[in-house]
């Protein structure tokens, strides 16, 4: 069953069904619109925060992919319904057992330094690089069974057991190619050419004045001729919020994205005739926030006390009050544009009289003082919106009778605090990388009951679910899939095993000047070759 | 010339007690005047001053920022008296054992104040609270732990001269013990600047709190003016308000127990009076 | 040699307190829950075990407590204050790229600072009892009781939302690589609002301090002397009452000098300014323990540092108080 880059067609028809159809703006469809690539000129973009590094896989925050992958480059992006587009590799084909993955690489890629780039790089980085340092690569690549490559421009993975979602791991951001020549035997983490990251993207690496601003070039030895169009990436490092809000205002930069605007200046920037506002391109990570209970701790353990809680939630509320209406309501514990998501999927209406009832019937009685029952929050540590949305908890537990003290911390106690399960209640939100599989089945199935952070730290257990999830990933055809995780939705909604919130969406906010920004579902972590300034 | 009389003849004085009486009454009624939380949602988000029955206005997500200073007031008040209380006990032991033991005591203790001195405070008070976390507890300890050097240093100072007095001497040749001279007959005699200094330090825990939340190391679960400032900076071009009175509120706080201050200066000790 | 045997013995006592401040400093941070690896675990959205073992060992966060202190205390004697977890890098590079920025603003608000409280001390002090007198007094009291965050806020308001003159925000204009003497205008431009925010504190101080000394020279048998032998005015107070009124000035310099950095984290925070304030407070929320000790020795020895000055300086005004 080949499948050729170009039309994935295959692929494309199995996820049809499942997909929300995403706008697509190929190079194509601008041509056709009249508008011709310019050759020449500098983006300014802000990036927020200061990333450490600028190497995937020994960094793996935000900032760090995002400016990362305008250097280094996976085999494959993804459209924003998450079919594959060629990005290294040219072509790729599944054998009929569905073991063997080939992909053909492209030709005529080089290093910044020079060096060509071949398979050898794709098996170094894939067996060893992202392997070693990256805990979601291993999860995945722990499945390779063998890596050959059977010439210079062919790399074959063969996997222990049909694993679908395999082919959503090779983007920049999970598995960046790394040049082997300057990495093999070396301390990945301490390796000097970290502070000088070299790869095959179109943009190379030119300066970095901490505190200040990272400068990227065009790579005159691009791969794809006449590309980039852009001269330099300068990504400028502004520390406080405001600061950066008016950069953008006043045109000091030509674009944000990620979290470099808070929400409620967004609106401001609406009505801005010179700019425009875009919110997709985050498909492929598809980020879902919850509020996480810790099941271990009394009343939480009670399916209608989490019922209780969802239902006073009014997360209409802070989706405009909060976020200023960047993002989308949660329906479910799989984020809409994720695959296999189930539009059936629904949670129960706000209603804090019918919350307060739940409780009443489950015994739950208030004291003198309206109190039920006492509990913690974990505050999440990034900022001003998770405090504020923390005071909205307090102010609308409350309403139910449930008395939320707060508790603040930094990254790394809340980190501690929540892979040491010591806390009640906390927020949470993760992304999806496009497959339940791969985003979902870890905050949920009891194997994954871990102290550590990012695993089913809730403690929530349900054998059901965890069957669910285990078929939805050792389903060899999207059909099975889908039925399996349609299975482990509503069997998740009816457990209430987490109180999900939001789909965050994180506006990227750009001169309309400045195209192509947004055309994958990576959206600014794509590598930004065909982007222009007209 | 009386205590109260030199006290009253200080207009600022007297002006800063007003101020400190009514921030004290707003403070005690603010239950009753605003009967809900500071931390619950009124109304409509962003609203002006005067608009939909907020006096001073709302704040992001429509909480009162009139209730909010009048529950703050009593958090700002409190953190500034105790955290006085305990910078006082630690500044007041230290000092008089320095003062009155003398020798290799004394040596050690000056070199532990050093060490407080230079260490640049304010850094070292953002640090103890975030490490213990912000809560009350943690607050008005960091306080204390940053402001009592002065204390140690003014209360040593009196007790070294005191210390040789005759009336001091008298009771030691009567043999009261140690902690009984200390107590009984030096301490009441260093009190005046021990109570002037007392009022500036309430006057600056008060600003040190409002800067910790600011910072965003308030106790979370204790509206403070502090966290009010810090919660409106960000959205200062959209609502000035949520920003500009808190301030205000703590200035007219901090300026009445400064009045104070220099009132008690110079009505309990004119040697210490700031001459105005 | 007197000079240099006192200098000798501060310089013991700075090492003294330095070493202090370090073995301090170090069992404080490292009594905080959680370390570097949980943070690095927690930002990357994604952890297992052996991430997380792999980090700890990275960082030597396996090795016994005591064995951690010795490594970082024999570091620090050889002037290596480690690697920055967070941004792998060596503190002390990290520190010396925001040092200039915040001496910049430090040393612009004390300057002005002093230049304003003095002459506003002055002017209060000749014309005291006038409306003048007054005006100054609450305006010195005024910035005195008021939150210096505020101050800077209401600045912004003021100066750059509503007036749109001066900068709001960062220590020079983003995206334009200025040259020259466009680059010190363009930075002077950022640095007055801070400067002002920071200084406007310390001004009040001063002009207090400064008319209170005034007032009390004024009344000094040696300056009704000189005004008996006919000497000008202006001759007098700089001659005679300024420098006597230097010398309160000089001492409460020297003990603000930690206030003055501690201010700094405040203000850099409001205007954005990327001094070392402004990493002490990143670091401090990311556990970035190397940063905030390397911070706080660098903070701790400008402190001693400016204190040393002033107390030569103090030498340097007044003979009569050079140590025995």
């Amino acid at each position: 069953m080949p499948i050729s880059g170009d039309h994935a067609l295959s692929r494309r028809a199995l996820l049809a069904g499942t997909a929300a159809s995403g706008v697509l703006m190929t190079l194509a469809e601008a041509r056709a619109q009249g508008i011709t690539p310019k050759s020449g000129g500098t983006l300014t973009s802000l990036l927020t925060p200061e990333p450490a590094i600028l190497v995937p896989g020994v960094n793996n925050q935000a900032p760090t992919l995002i400016a990362s992958s305008k250097i280094f480059q996976g085999l494959l992006d993804y459209s924003m319904a998450l079919e594959p587009r060629p990005v290294l590799a040219k072509s790729w084909s599944l054998s009929d057992d569905k073991l063997s993955y080939t992909f053909k690489l492209q030709e005529g890629v080089t290093f910044h330094d020079g060096k060509p780039f071949t398979a050898d790089d794709v098996i170094f980085s894939i067996m060893k690089f992202h392997f070693d340092l990256a805990p979601r690569a291993r999860s995945v690549f722990q499945k390779i069974k063998q890596a050959t490559a059977p010439d210079p421009l062919t790399v074959v993975f063969t996997l222990d057991s049909p694993f679908e979602p395999f082919l959503l791991m090779f983007h920049a951001t999970a598995a960046a190619i790394m040049p082997k020549h300057l990495y093999e035997g070396t301390d990945f983490r301490n390796n000097p050419n970290n502070q000088k990251p070299i790869g095959t993207g179109p943009f190379q690496f030119v300066e970095w004045q901490r505190g200040g601003f990272i400068r990227l070039k065009k790579y005159d030895g691009y791969w794809k001729k006449g590309q980039p169009y852009l001269d330099e990436i300068v990504y400028r490092i502004v520390p406080d919020s405001q600061s950066r809000a008016l950069a953008m205002e006043t045109g000091q930069v030509l674009m944000s994205g990620a979290s470099d605007i808070e929400p409620f200046d967004v609106p401001r920037f609406q009505q801005k005739p010179n700019l425009e506002i875009e919110t997709k391109g985050w498909e492929c990570f598809a980020p879902l926030m919850w509020i996480e209970l810790n099941h271990r701790v009394k009343p939480l353990g009670d399916v209608k006390v989490r019922k209780a809680i969802s239902m006073a939630i009014d997360r209409d509320f802070i989706l405009r009050r909060l976020w200023f209406g960047v993002g989308k309501v949660a329906t479910s514990p799989i984020a809409s544009t994720t695959l296999f998501y189930d539009p059936a999927s629904k949670l129960a209406a706000h209603d804090v009289r019918a919350a307060n009832i739940l409780l009443d019937e489950a015994g739950y009685k208030a004291d003198s003082s309206g109190v039920r029952f006492k509990l913690r929050h974990l505050t999440l540590p990034y900022g001003e919106i998770w405090a504020r949305l923390a005071e909205y908890l307090r102010a609308t537990f409350k309403q139910i009778g449930i008395e939320l003290t707060l508790e603040s911390t930094d990254t790394g106690g809340w980190a501690s605090r929540v892979s040491a399960w010591d806390y009640d209640t906390t927020i949470n939100f993760l992304y999806q990388f496009g497959d339940p599989t791969l985003g979902v089945e870890r905050t949920y199935v009891s194997t994954n009951i871990q102290k550590v952070v990012f695993t089913n730290t809730g403690g929530y257990t349900n054998p059901e679910v965890d069957k669910a999830f285990a078929a939805g990933r050792n389903g060899a055809t999207a059909a099975e899939r889908k039925t399996a995780f349609a299975t482990a939705q509503s069997l998740l909604i009816a457990d209430m095993a987490q109180i999900w919130i939001q789909e965050m969406s994180f506006p990227t906010i750009h001169d309309k000047k400045a195209r192509n920004l947004i055309q994958f579902g990576s959206g600014i972590h794509a590598c930004y070759d065909d982007v222009f300034l007209a | 010339m009386s205590f109260l009389h030199a006290f009253t003849r200080n207009r600022g004085a007297v002006l800063g007690l007003i101020i400190l009486a009514l921030v004290a009454l707003m403070a005690a009624t603010a239950s009753v005047v605003f009967p809900f939380s500071p931390w619950d949602m009124q109304g409509a988000p962003f609203a002006h001053p005067g608009e939909e029955g907020f006096l001073l206005g709302s704040d992001s997500l429509g909480r009162d920022v009139a209730a909010g200073i009048a529950h703050g007031a009593y958090v700002s008040l409190l953190i500034g008296a105790v955290s006085t209380l305990v910078g006082l006990a630690i500044g007041v032991s230290l000092g008089a054992i320095a003062g009155y033991a003398g020798g290799l005591m004394d040596d050690a203790i000056m070199r532990v104040t050093e060490i407080f001195q230079t260490v640049p405070s304010f850094i070292l008070a953002v640090v103890l609270v975030a490490i213990f976390r912000p809560s009350l507890a943690s607050i008005v300890a960091a306080i204390a732990i940053v402001s009592w050097p002065p204390v140690t240093r003014v209360v040593r100072a009196e007790f070294l001269t005191l210390r040789n007095r005759e009336f001091v001497q008298a009771a030691e040749v009567l043999g009261r013990s140690r902690f009984a001279i200390i107590v009984h007959e030096i301490l009441p005699n260093a009190l005046s600047p021990i109570i002037v200094l007392a009022s500036l330090m309430v006057a600056s825990a008060v600003l040190l709190e409002s800067a910790l939340s600011f910072l965003g190391l308030g106790d979370p679960n204790l509206m403070s003016w502090g966290f009010m400032i810090g919660s409106g900076r960000s959205v200062i071009r959209l609502a000035w308000w949520m920003s500009v009175f808190p301030g205000l509120a703590i200035f007219l706080t901090v300026l009445a127990l400064n009045l104070v201050g220099d009132g008690l200066a110079d009505a309990l000790n004119p040697r210490l009076s700031r001459r105005r | 040699m007197s000079i240099l045997r006192f200098l000798l013995a501060r310089m013991a006592k700075m090492v003294a307190v330095i070493a202090t401040i370090v073995v301090v400093n170090f069992l404080l941070i490292h009594a905080a829950p959680g370390d570097p690896a949980s943070v690095l675990a927690g930002q990357s959205g994604a952890a297992d075990a052996r991430f997380v073992e792999q980090l700890r060992h990275q960082f030597g966060l396996d090795q016994p407590l005591s064995t951690q202190l010795w490594l970082y205390v024999s570091s620090v004697a050889t002037g290596d204050l480690g690697i920055s977890h967070l941004q792998q890098r060596p503190v002390l590079d990290l520190i010396l790229e925001r040092l200039s920025a915040t001496l910049i603003l430090t040393l612009s608000a004390f300057a002005f600072s002093i230049a304003a409280g003095m002459a506003l001390g002055v002017a209060a002090a000749q014309r005291a009892g006038s409306w003048i007198d007054s005006a100054l007094t609450v305006l010195a009291l005024g910035f005195y009781c008021t939150p210096i965050f505020w101050v800077g806020l209401m600045l912004v308001l003021v100066f750059s939302v509503s007036l749109d003159w001066l900068p709001s925000f960062g220590m020079m204009t983003i995206g334009a690589p200025l040259h020259g003497l466009a680059r010190v205008q363009d930075i002077a431009a950022h640095l007055v609002l801070p400067a002002l925010t920071l200084g406007l504190f310390y001004m009040a101080v001063y002009a207090r301090m400064t008319r209170a000394s005034m007032l009390d020279s004024l009344g000094q048998d040696y300056v009704r002397t000189a005004r008996a032998k006919g000497v000008p005015e202006g001759r007098i107070l700089r001659r005679h009452i300024l420098r006597n009124a230097l010398l309160p000035i000089v001492t409460l310099a020297g003990v603000q000098a930690g206030q003055l950095i501690g201010g700094s984290v405040l203000v850099e925070t409001v205007f954005a300014w990327p001094g070392i304030g402004r990493l002490a407070f990143d670091a401090l929320l990311a556990r970035d323990y190397q940063v905030l000790l390397g911070v706080f020795l660098t903070t701790s020895i400008m402190v001693i540092l400016f204190n040393l000055a002033t107390d030569l300086l103090y030498l340097l005004i007044d003979p009569r108080m050079r140590p025995a």
